[in-house]
């Protein structure tokens, strides 16, 4: 019985990532985290760029750890919506909330 | 028997008729719930940035060297996951252990730090729950996810304990994948905070 169960049981290192490509995923993460500090510490960069780039690098390390760790790149599509659907919506609210409350801090304010 | 036996052994009651796991599905959806809400939160620390009355501003108060090095600990802990999940899919349980416990551990210093960071702010800055807009918006959004944090540790913990007591082993690959996904989804939240309410200026 054991033997049928075990035997039962799906094989779980097909579909996903290798060892190799975790630890990359994972040099990439830090890398982007440290780049993501020392742009702070650049001097005369411009409000928006920092801003553009700090959102880019963080969206890049986002879909890093839900393709490569959370195994979504490899699973099924019900699955990627069940998830990405819910992120739309979280985004929306978002910016929902600062239009809303007229708070677009993230843009450089222009004062007439 | 025999064919009773292997009928049983094919229908896996955790499969449903889309041929995935139930359990795995039901965290998924957990997960886009959370996601809408710490997207609430976020949301609502943005609005309110920048409008308080009293109190010290954020970057009167982060310690971005402390901060970066709790993100490097939480991404750490999520490359020490999909370790362990390697190890209980080739069925080194001892292994597995081992790297649960190094997640857990890193979560639990994450925590450590998170604590150090509320106390300073309280006790040398002077900002708590109640000073102001700011204080309030980002001790729930970091408070929140610091509790996210305390229940993956303890839910990390448990996976280990059961791991060195022979209780876990490959066939429970569903349940450690499953703990997987929570803590890899409090490392994806801390991403967005680091960005978001840390750097941004």
């Amino acid at each position: 019985m054991a033997e049928a169960h075990a035997a039962a049981q799906p094989s779980h290192g097909g579909g996903h990532a290798t060892v190799k490509t975790y630890i990359n995923v994972a040099v990439a993460l830090a890398l982007l985290t440290a780049i993501e500090v020392a742009t702070l510490y650049i001097p005369g960069i411009p409000h928006t760029l920092l801003v553009s780039a700090l959102l880019f690098m963080s969206a890049l390390k986002f879909f890093l750890v839900v393709g490569f760790f959370m195994h979504l790149r490899y699973d099924s599509p019900i699955m990627r919506a069940l998830f990405v659907g819910p992120l739309i919506i979280a985004i929306a609210i978002i910016l929902a909330l600062l239009a809303l409350l007229g708070a677009f801090i993230l843009l450089p304010r222009h004062v007439p | 028997m025999a064919d009773h036996t292997a009928t049983h052994a094919i229908h896996d009651p955790n499969i449903g008729t889309t041929g995935l796991d139930h359990r795995k599905m039901g965290m998924w959806i957990f997960l886009g719930s959370d996601c809408m809400f710490f997207g609430s939160l976020i949301g609502t620390y943005l609005a309110y940035k920048g409008k308080s009355l009293s109190g010290p501003g954020p970057h009167d108060v982060f310690n971005i060297p402390l901060t970066s090095y709790s993100a490097a600990l939480l991404l750490a802990s999520s490359l020490f996951m999909v370790l362990a999940l390697t190890r209980l899919n080739e069925d080194r349980i001892k292994a597995a252990a081992f790297w649960l416990f190094a997640t857990a551990a890193f979560g639990l210093h994450f925590v450590l730090n998170q604590v150090y960071e509320f106390t300073t702010f309280a006790l040398d800055e002077g900002l708590t729950l109640s000073t102001s807009l700011f204080g309030s918006s980002f001790f729930v959004l970091t408070g929140f996810h610091g509790a996210h944090v305390t229940g993956g540790v303890l839910w990390l913990s448990i996976l280990m304990v059961l791991a060195l007591r022979g209780k876990l082993d490959r066939r429970d690959y569903t349940k450690v994948e499953i703990a997987g996904l929570y803590w890899h989804f409090v490392d994806i939240v801390w991403i967005a905070i680091f960005t978001i309410v840390y750097l941004i200026p």
